[in-house]
C-alpha cells in the first residue's frame, strides 16, 4: 500500500507544519529560502508561502508590543496556529483545524510540547538546525534531514489517514516527562549495584547509563533533560513492548510513502541530493539480537562484514557524541552511552563493553529484572481508586498519571472540562513566568455533569484530580486532594 | 462618600495602564520599526526595509502637562458641543426658534419635511457632521468649568475618589500626541481601536488616528490576509500580550491588552465598544461603505473620544460590563415604589422607557408593555449620558439607537439631570415628542420633589450599599432593611477602620439571573485603593469567562486560591454569587459566610433591587400563579419559572417553601437536607 496522494491530502486539512528560518530569504525573489519544512509537501507553494507570510508577519507584528515573547498562538475561528521558536530565528509553526465532531479540541500547551519533543528528538540525532544550516548553506542538507526526521515523527499519530494529535482526551497524560518506577528499598539495593556494575563495564570512558523496566525509568546517570529525550526515544522505538507491536504494515506503509514525499521535497531543497540521512525513528529497525543487545542498520552497516554501524547521538547539555548501546532483558531494557572520543578503536571497542557486559553485569541484570517484576504491579499499578489523576513534577521532568484505560472510563465533559482548567493553568504559568516559579494554586470546580475538577499547583509541582462522584461538598473534594497528596505526593499539596 | 466602586482616580488609572514609563527604555528601535512596515509586506512574502523616524519621545506623565491637556481638551470639547447642539439645545437658548440655531452649523443636515418643531437629525449620522465653527453660549462656560475641574484632579492627585464621568469628561483623549512610533504608545497596557474594513482608522484609545493610518493598515491587513485563507482570526497571544479581533460587517475592532483578561472578557468589551458605536449613529452606516468602501466614518464621531473613553475605563470598574446586568441604587422599598408609580403614568403616556438613574446606578425602570430593555444597552446609554458633558448643562434630545433593542433605528432619548448626579431619561419612538416628555419631566420632578425621593437617593448615595462589615452574624436574625441599621453612618472623617467582613470576606457580587440585576458590596479597607479594585475585578472577570465557559460551562461551583484572594462562585438556575476572601481564608468557614451573603441579600432584596416594574417580560406571568410570597419580599420574587414541584431543581425556589400539601412539604424538607449537606447552606 503506497501513501496515495488522497492519504496525503486528506490529513492535510487537518495539520499544516512548517518550519523556516527568519534570517533567510529575505530579498524578493527568494522567499522559498526561508522554507525549512512543510507539511504536506505537495501543497503549492504560494500556499506554503502564504503560511509562512502570517507566521511571519505576526511575529513582527507581536514584537512592537510584546519584543521579549513574540506570537505563540493565533486562534482562528477554524483552526489554531502554534508557534516554537525552536533555535533563534528558527520557527517551528503547527496549523490544526478545530472540529468539535471530530473531537479535534486541542490544549495548546500539549501541541507545542509536541514541537518541542520534535525540536530536542532532533537535536539529540542531528545537532542543531542552526548548526547544520551553517554547515551547508544551501539548505539542502538541513531540509532532507527535517523532512525525514520529522515524516518518521508523524507516523506515529498516523491512524488509518488521519493525524490523531493529542487532544482533551489526553488531558491526563504530560508529554516531555518521564514516568518512574517506584521500587522498594531492597530492589533499590539491587538497581544500585546493577548501576555500578554497568560504571564498571564502561571502564573510565564516563559514560552513561539509564535502565527502563517496561516503559517506566528505573535509574539514570543522565541529566533530567538527557534522559527525557532518550526516555521518550526508548519508549517509542526501543522497549519490549514495541519491539513486539512493532512490525505492522504501518512502517512498510510509511516508509514507501516516505520515498515517495522524499522524492517530492528534493525539489524544495536546492537539488543537492546523495546526503546519507539516518533516519533514528524510522518503524520497525529495531530488533532484539541473539545476545540480548538491540540491533538496528539505521546507522548504515560496515562495509565488508554485515555488522552494523553502532548508533550514535548527541548529549543536550555537554554536546558530546555518544555511542548508543542497549541490551534488554525480558522487560529490562539497559541504554548505555558511551562518548564518542574515548572509544579510540570504535566498534571494536564496543564489541568489547558488550561481551564485558555479558560477563559481569548479566547475572545482576537477571536478578534486578527478577525483583522489579515480582513487585509490578502490572499496567494498572498505579491506579487510585476513584481519583483520575495526574501529577507532574516540572523541576524533575518527572510524571505520573492513571492508567490510560482508567482515563478513558471518564465522560467527555469531565475531559474536556479538565482540559479547560489546563488550559487555565497554563495561562497561569505563562503570566507568572519567571518571576515566581512557586506560585500557589488552587483550583476546584464542580462541572456541569457534578464532576469535580481540580488543580493545584505548588513549588513547581502539578496535580490534576476529575472525581466523578457525583452529590459530594467542595470540602469533601478538598479533603480527597489532601488524602490523594499525603498517601501519594509525600504531602506537596497539603494545606499544612 | 462612601467608597463608590467607580472611584477610581484619574492618575492611578493611567499609571497602571502604561506599564511603566522610563524615558530611556532601550529597545531596539529601528528593528521594530523597520518591522511595523514590513509585517503587510510579509504577509504577501515581500520584505521591506524602510525605516519610520523615532521622533516622539517618551510622553511625560498626565499630570506634568496639563496646559497641553487643557488646550486639547477644550478644543474637543467645543468640537463636542456643537455635535450637541446640532441634537440637542442648550438650555440658555431655548426659544420658538428652537432648532433653528442648527441650521447656521449643520451644513449636511438633511432638511425636514415636517418644518420647525422637527427633530434635528431623524436622518441619523448624516445630521452630526459638526465640523465648521458655531459660537455658542455652552461653549464658554464649558471650557471654564474643565479648567476649574481639572485643576481640582490635578491638586487632589486621585486622593479624592472623582466621579467616573467626571474624571473621563476632564481627560477625554489621552496621549494624542503618540503614535506607534512612541515607545510610550508600545508600553500602553491596553488598546483599542477601531477600523473600517478598508484600513482607515476610525477610533484609537492612544494616539491621534490620523497618525495611525499606517498601524491601521497592518490590523486590516492581518484581518483580511486571514479571511481570505477563508477563516477569521480570533487572537493572537504573544508572552503577556493579547490581540483580541472583532469584525462587524465593514467595522474592524481590535483590542491589544497585556492586562490578564480573558479573552472572552477582552471580546466583551470590543461588542461594547461597538454597541457604544452604534448607539451613536446604528447600523444603517454599515450602508455608507456599501455604496463607498473607503468611506470615512471619523467626522461622525467627531467630539465623541469621551463617551468611548469614559467606557474603556468602565471596563476596570463596573462589573455590568462584564455581568450583563445593571445595578440599582440601594433605596426603601416605598422610595422606589413612589419613583416607579410616577414613570409608570409618564410611560402609559407612550413613552417606551423612563429611567431614573444616579450615576451608573438605576432609581428606577418602567418600559411600556413587554418592550425590554437590555442590560447592555442601559450600561452603554447611561455611559453616552454621564461622559457628555451637555447633557449636564441642559435639557437635550438626541437621537440614540439601541442595539440591543434594534440596531437599525433611532430612538429619541430625552435627558434632564435631576440633580448633579441623577438624571431622568425618557425613551421615545417619535422624532417629535420633545415638548411632550419635557412635560413628562416637569411632571416627574415635582413628584419627586413632593415625595422626598430625591432626598433620599442622595443619603443613599452618601451611605453607599451592603457593607460586608454588616453581614449579620447570626444567620438566624432577619436584618430586614439595610436602612434600620443604626451604625449606618458615613465615615466622617474619612479613615476606614473595618478589615473586612467576617471570615476574611473582603467582597461579593451577587448577580440575580432573572432580574438581570446585581448588587455589589462596597469595598473593605484590604481592597480600598483603586488598583487593588482594578485587580479584583479583573481576577472576577477570570471567575465569569471561566464558569461560564462557551465549550463545558456553565460550571455549578468554583473555588479558586491564589496568593492573592480565595475566590468563591455559585451558579444557580437563579443567581450568581462571586465572593472574594482572604487568601487565607477557611475553606469550610467561607462557604458557610457565601451562604450568609445569600441569605443577606435575599433578606433585603426589596431595597437592593428593582422589583415588580422590571424591564423583562418573562417574570409577570409567572408570579400571579403564587400566592405564597411574603409580603415584605415585594412583588416579584427573584426566582421563578418553577410551575410545578418537578421543575423546581433549586432549593433557592421560594415558590415550594410554604403551602405546601404535607406530602410534599416532605419531599422538599427531605430534598433541602440533601442538597443543604452537599453543599452551601
Amino acid at each position: 500500500m503506497g501513501l496515495s496522494s488522497a492519504a496525503i491530502t486528506t490529513p492535510s486539512e487537518a495539520l499544516k507544519f512548517c518550519i523556516f528560518d527568519l534570517r533567510r530569504g529575505q530579498h524578493e525573489g527568494e522567499e522559498l529560502e526561508k522554507i525549512l519544512f512543510f507539511f504536506p509537501a505537495d501543497l503549492p507553494f504560494p500556499t506554503q508561502l502564504s503560511v509562512i507570510g502570517l507566521s511571519e508577519g505576526l511575529i513582527t507584528f507581536t514584537r512592537i508590543f510584546s519584543p521579549e515573547a513574540a506570537c505563540e498562538v493565533i486562534e482562528a475561528e477554524l483552526h489554531s496556529h502554534v508557534f516554537f521558536e525552536a533555535e533563534p530565528d528558527i520557527w517551528m509553526v503547527m496549523v490544526v483545524a478545530k472540529n468539535k465532531e471530530t473531537e479535534a479540541i486541542w490544549r495548546i500547551e500539549a501541541l507545542r510540547s509536541v514541537l518541542k519533543e520534535i525540536h530536542s528528538l532532533f537535536i539529540m540525532f542531528h545537532g542543531s538546525i542552526r548548526v547544520l544550516l551553517d554547515k551547508e548553506p544551501g539548505g539542502g542538507l538541513t531540509r532532507s534531514h527535517l523532512f525525514t526526521f520529522i515524516m518518521d515523527y508523524l507516523n506515529d499519530f498516523l491512524m488509518g489517514n488521519k493525524f490523531v494529535l493529542p487532544n482533551f482526551r489526553d488531558s491526563l497524560k504530560q508529554r516531555g516527562t518521564v514516568q518512574m518506577l517506584t521500587v522498594g528499598r531492597e530492589a533499590a539495593i539491587e538497581v544500585q549495584s546493577l548501576v555500578g556494575a554497568l560504571d564498571s563495564c564502561m571502564g573510565n570512558t564516563s559514560g552513561y547509563s539509564v535502565i527502563l523496566f517496561q516503559d517506566l525509568l528505573v535509574s539514570t546517570t543522565l541529566t533530567p533533560d538527557d534522559t527525557t529525550n532518550l526516555f521518550s526515544y526508548a519508549t517509542s522505538r526501543l522497549t519490549p513492548r514495541v519491539l513486539s507491536s512493532g512490525r505492522s504494515s504501518t512502517w512498510s506503509y510509511l516508509r514507501k510513502g516516505n520515498a515517495e514525499l522524499a522524492s517530492r521535497s528534493a525539489s524544495i531543497g536546492s537539488g543537492l541530493d546523495g546526503f546519507r540521512i539516518v533516519r533514528p525513528l524510522q518503524h520497525g529497525k529495531w530488533s532484539k539480537g541473539k545476545d540480548g543487545f538491540l540491533v538496528t542498520d539505521i546507522w548504515g552497516v560496515e562495509v565488508g562484514n554485515l555488522v552494523p554501524t553502532t548508533p550514535t547521538l548527541w548529549l543536550q547539555q555537554t554536546e558530546h557524541k555518544m555511542y548508543l548501546c542497549a541490551y534488554q532483558h525480558k522487560s529490562l531494557t539497559i541504554i548505555l552511552l558511551i562518548p564518542v572520543t574515548s572509544m579510540l578503536n570504535g566498534e571494536e571497542g564496543i564489541s568489547m563493553l558488550k561481551q564485558q557486559l555479558l560477563e559481569n553485569a548479566s547475572a545482576k541484570i537477571v536478578k534486578v529484572e527478577e525483583k522489579l517484576a515480582k513487585g509490578w504491579g502490572g499496567e494498572n499499578a498505579y491506579h487510585v481508586k476513584g481519583y483520575r489523576y495526574l501529577l507532574v513534577d516540572g523541576d524533575r521532568n518527572i510524571s505520573r498519571a492513571s492508567p490510560p484505560g482508567k482515563v478513558t472510563t471518564l465522560t467527555k465533559e469531565s475531559l474536556l472540562a479538565i482540559n479547560k482548567v489546563r488550559e487555565d493553568v497554563d495561562l497561569e504559568k505563562s503570566r507568572g513566568n519567571g518571576n515566581n516559579d512557586d506560585k500557589d494554586l488552587e483550583i476546584c470546580i464542580r462541572a456541569k455533569n457534578n464532576a469535580w475538577v481540580i488543580a493545584r499547583s505548588t513549588r513547581g509541582k502539578e496535580l490534576y484530580i476529575v472525581l466523578e462522584k457525583a452529590n459530594e461538598t467542595l470540602l469533601y473534594a478538598s479533603e480527597a486532594i489532601e488524602k490523594f497528596s499525603d498517601r501519594y505526593c509525600n504531602g506537596a499539596f497539603s494545606l499544612d | 462618600m462612601a467608597s463608590d466602586s467607580s472611584s477610581a482616580s484619574s492618575s492611578s488609572d493611567e499609571d497602571e495602564e502604561s506599564a511603566g514609563q522610563k524615558p530611556n527604555v532601550d529597545v531596539n528601535i529601528n528593528s521594530i520599526d523597520n518591522s511595523l512596515d514590513a509585517i503587510e509586506n510579509q504577509l504577501s512574502s515581500i520584505a521591506l526595509n524602510t525605516p519610520i523616524d523615532e521622533r516622539t519621545l517618551p510622553s511625560t506623565d498626565y499630570h506634568q502637562e496639563p496646559v497641553s491637556e487643557i488646550d486639547d481638551g477644550s478644543s474637543r470639547e467645543s468640537a463636542s458641543e456643537m455635535r450637541r447642539n446640532s441634537i440637542g439645545e442648550s438650555s440658555s437658548s431655548r426659544g420658538s426658534g428652537l432648532w433653528r440655531n442648527n441650521l447656521g452649523v449643520e451644513v449636511e443636515v438633511e432638511p425636514e419635511a415636517d418644518g420647525e418643531l422637527s427633530s434635528p437629525s431623524s436622518s441619523g449620522y448624516a445630521g452630526e457632521r459638526g465640523s465648521s465653527s458655531s459660537p455658542t453660549s455652552a461653549c464658554g462656560t464649558d471650557v471654564i468649568r474643565e479648567l476649574r475641574d481639572n485643576g481640582s484632579s490635578i491638586g487632589d492627585d486621585g486622593a479624592v475618589p472623582l466621579d467616573p464621568s467626571q474624571t473621563q469628561w476632564i481627560r477625554g483623549k489621552q496621549h494624542a500626541d503618540e503614535d506607534d512610533g512612541s515607545i510610550s504608545w508600545r508600553k500602553r497596557k491596553k488598546h483599542f481601536f477601531v477600523l473600517s474594513h478598508s484600513g482607515k482608522p476610525i477610533y484609537s484609545r492612544y494616539g491621534d488616528e490620523h497618525k495611525l493610518a499606517g498601524f491601521s493598515a497592518t490590523l486590516q491587513a492581518i484581518i483580511s490576509f486571514v479571511e481570505n485563507g477563508g477563516d477569521r482570526v480570533k487572537l493572537v497571544r504573544a508572552g503577556k500580550h493579547q490581540v483580541v479581533f472583532l469584525v462587524k460587517g465593514p467595522i474592524y475592532l481590535v483590542c491589544i491588552s497585556c492586562t490578564e483578561e480573558p479573552y472572552e472578557s477582552l471580546r466583551g468589551q470590543l461588542e461594547l465598544l461597538y454597541g457604544q458605536m452604534i448607539l451613536i449613529l446604528t447600523r444603517s452606516i454599515d450602508k455608507c461603505f456599501e455604496k463607498n468602501s473607503k468611506f470615512d466614518m471619523t467626522p461622525l464621531l467627531g467630539g465623541t473620544d469621551a463617551v468611548f473613553s469614559s467606557l474603556i475605563h468602565s471596563f476596570s470598574w463596573n462589573p455590568a460590563t462584564f455581568l450583563h446586568a445593571y445595578t440599582c441604587l440601594p433605596l426603601a422599598y416605598t422610595t422606589r415604589q413612589t419613583a416607579c408609580a410616577i414613570l409608570q403614568d409618564v410611560a402609559d403616556t407612550g413613552v417606551l422607557f423612563a429611567i431614573l438613574m444616579c450615576k451608573n446606578k438605576v432609581i428606577s425602570l418602567v418600559g411600556l408593555q413587554k418592550a425590554s430593555l437590555h442590560p447592555d444597552d442601559m450600561l452603554l446609554l447611561s455611559n453616552f449620558v454621564m461622559s457628555s458633558e451637555s447633557f449636564r448643562t441642559s435639557e437635550s434630545f438626541s437621537p440614540i439607537c439601541l442595539p440591543r433593542y434594534n440596531s437599525m433605528a433611532f430612538l429619541y432619548a430625552y435627558v434632564h439631570y435631576l440633580d448633579v448626579d441623577t438624571y431622568l431619561t425618557l425613551l421615545t419612538t417619535s422624532s417629535q415628542a420633545f415638548f411632550h416628555l419635557k412635560e413628562c419631566r416637569i411632571q416627574i420632578e415635582a413628584v419627586l420633589a413632593k415625595s422626598n425621593v430625591l432626598n433620599e437617593v442622595e443619603r443613599s448615595l452618601s451611605e453607599g450599599g451592603m457593607r460586608i462589615e454588616d453581614l449579620p452574624v447570626d444567620p438566624s436574625a432577619n436584618s430586614g432593611s439595610l436602612f434600620h441599621l443604626t451604625h449606618r453612618k458615613t465615615p466622617t472623617n474619612g479613615t476606614v477602620t473595618g478589615v473586612g467582613g467576617p471570615a476574611g470576606l473582603w467582597h461579593f457580587i451577587y448577580r440575580s439571573i432573572y432580574l438581570d440585576q446585581y448588587v455589589s458590596s462596597e469595598f473593605a479597607s484590604p481592597i480600598s485603593h483603586p488598583h487593588q479594585q482594578k485587580r479584583l475585578y479583573r481576577a472576577y472577570q477570570r471567575l465569569y469567562a471561566s464558569m461560564h465557559d462557551k465549550g463545558v460551562g456553565p460550571h455549578k461551583t468554583q473555588f479558586r486560591r491564589d496568593e492573592n484572594y480565595v475566590l468563591l462562585c455559585w451558579v444557580t438556575q437563579d443567581f450568581e454569587l462571586y465572593a472574594a476572601f482572604d487568601p487565607l481564608a477557611d475553606k469550610g468557614v467561607a462557604i458557610r459566610i457565601c451562604n450568609r451573603v445569600c441569605q443577606w441579600v435575599k433578606d433585603v432584596e426589596n431595597e437592593i433591587f428593582l422589583l415588580g416594574a422590571t424591564p423583562f417580560s418573562c417574570l409577570l406571568e409567572v408570579v400571579v400563579t403564587n400566592q405564597i410570597l411574603k409580603p415584605s419580599r415585594g412583588t416579584i420574587p427573584s426566582s421563578g419559572g418553577c410551575q410545578t414541584l418537578a421543575d423546581c431543581h433549586d432549593h433557592h425556589c421560594l415558590y415550594h417553601q410554604t403551602s405546601l400539601p404535607p406530602s410534599a412539604a416532605q419531599w422538599l424538607q427531605k430534598k433541602k437536607q440533601r442538597l443543604a449537606s452537599w453543599f452551601f447552606l
